[in-house]
């Protein structure tokens, strides 16, 4: 686990900077426009819920692409970069990165580019391809259907409204969806979604296929020690049953 | 022993190079028919006009005005949406599946997404930078009264605080209080008083 999974709860942080904005530069829109494109695009989606003939959509992107991707890079960097660099800083470095170990383009081709744009802040991207309508309408057509994980559920749920469970500790791996200050500690189940969630891919720590989610509640007496404490005070998480076990 | 860590170092030119390097991307991959030079810009168009705070705020307001829309809402937003005369979609990206929770005299939500920046952006749109703040994620979900008590909201020590983490795929946001003084205001003035901020829990709704 490292210090980005286990952020609730830390000690000795400033006052909470109160900015706002979406955007704090204008360049950070056009990364979050790229990230979403990906998603709208990516390869999976033909076998989303919603009918998306993706095979048919004239883009040359054909890679796998959701926010678990995204956020596996922010979990794969080194714990104080993580914090060194602003949101919209890390997802350009990561998604970048990508496309560069995919193959779509190359470093320097990008490095190239950059310089360019760099040198003549001014100069302009290319004008659009043929296909540039079917590309758009699926973006579209993506934030308009979206993508749900919800699956009809394979199995009993384990546990029940009003059951004690206890949070597992399972090695994050490359991505997980367990955060650092749960782990170990009880909680109660105060609701059990309807049906089971996917994540589109397996982790390594367990979720993927199909599973039951539960809204637990968690007293802050038993997740942290005693000072800051609210006593009046509930802590609610939604947790893949994975990641849960009878205590 | 030093550490091996070179330390919290930033170019100069951090913004420039940042601007040069996401055009550079950007341009690459409409040149290798990826996206288009249209895409970037219908999908942030879309954020102004079909998925946003407006959507969130007028579900707010009908559910002040009207206690059974107001109870559907609690129990299932995605099908209160549906009631709404909104642009198709509201079940769409990031939308799938909303819950909302109600703040009262005596109970008062906060949303957090400890691990990243999960939002519901049918009906909020896109996440503010302080929700994204590693700082606000810290601290919020331990010490909740001080944390708000910097945005400017005092809760007396009577008043429960829930905070609502997002761990898997359900997307939260707050029904904040209606405020006093609003009795003759049209849904559409309102929907008007409302902020994201308001709709997160980090903000009461001022008149």
């Amino acid at each position: 686990m490292k210090l980005q999974h286990i952020l609730g709860g830390l000690e000795g942080l400033d006052p909470v900077n109160f900015e706002t904005e979406v955007f704090v530069e204008p360049w950070e829109q056009r990364i979050f426009g790229i990230h979403t494109a990906m998603m709208a695009l990516s390869n999976h989606l033909s076998e989303s819920l919603p009918d998306y003939k993706i095979e048919e959509v004239p883009t040359q992107f054909d890679s796998f692409w959701t926010w678990g991707h995204l956020r596996m890079g922010a979990e794969g960097m080194h714990p104080f970069e993580y914090f060194q660099l602003r949101y919209y800083e890390k997802w350009l470095g990561g998604i970048s990165g990508f496309f560069v170990d995919e193959g779509y383009i190359t470093q320097s081709e990008l490095d190239e580019r950059t310089a360019l744009f760099l040198e003549d802040a001014a100069a302009e991207p290319p004008a659009p391809s043929e296909a540039a309508t079917a590309i758009d309408t699926q973006v579209v057509k993506y934030l308009t259907e979206g993508d749900s994980p919800k699956r009809p559920s394979p199995a009993t749920p384990k546990f029940a409204v009003g059951d004690q469970v206890r949070i597992k500790n399972i090695p994050s791996g490359e991505h997980t969806r367990l955060p650092g200050h749960i782990r170990g500690k009880m909680a109660e189940v105060v609701k059990v979604y309807e049906g089971a969630f996917t994540y589109f891919f397996p982790t390594s720590d367990g979720i993927g296929t199909p599973m039951p989610v539960y809204s637990l509640a968690f007293k802050p007496a038993d997740i942290w020690d005693e000072s800051l404490i609210d006593p009046k005070s509930v802590y609610y998480n939604d947790i893949f049953e994975v990641y849960i076990e009878a205590p | 022993m030093p550490s091996n860590y070179p330390g919290f170092g930033y170019p100069e030119d951090r913004e420039t190079l940042s601007a040069a390097k996401v055009k550079a991307l950007e341009s690459l991959l409409i040149e290798k028919g990826i996206i288009t030079s249209n895409t970037v810009d219908t999908i942030l168009g879309h954020f102004e006009t079909k998925m946003g705070p407006f959507n969130g705020a007028k579900l707010v307001a009908r559910a002040w005005v009207d206690p059974e829309f107001k109870e559907l809402l609690l129990a299932d937003c995605n099908a209160a949406c549906q009631q709404m005369d909104f642009p198709e979609g509201m079940s769409g990206a990031e939308g799938e599946h909303m819950r909302i929770a109600e703040n009262t005299p005596k109970v008062h939500n906060v949303i957090v997404c400890t691990l990243c920046s999960c939002y519901p952006w049918p009906t909020l749109g896109l996440p503010p930078y302080w929700f994204k703040d590693p700082t606000f994620r810290a601290r919020v979900t331990r010490e909740p009264r001080v944390v708000l008590s910097e945005f400017g909201v005092e809760l007396d020590d009577s008043v429960e605080i829930r905070i609502w983490d997002t761990s898997a795929q359900i997307r939260w946001w707050v029904l904040p209080m209606r405020p006093a003084g609003t009795d003759g205001m049209s849904e559409a003035e309102l929907a008007n008083l409302l902020t994201p901020e308001a709709m997160m829990g980090v903000a009461t709704v001022k008149v």
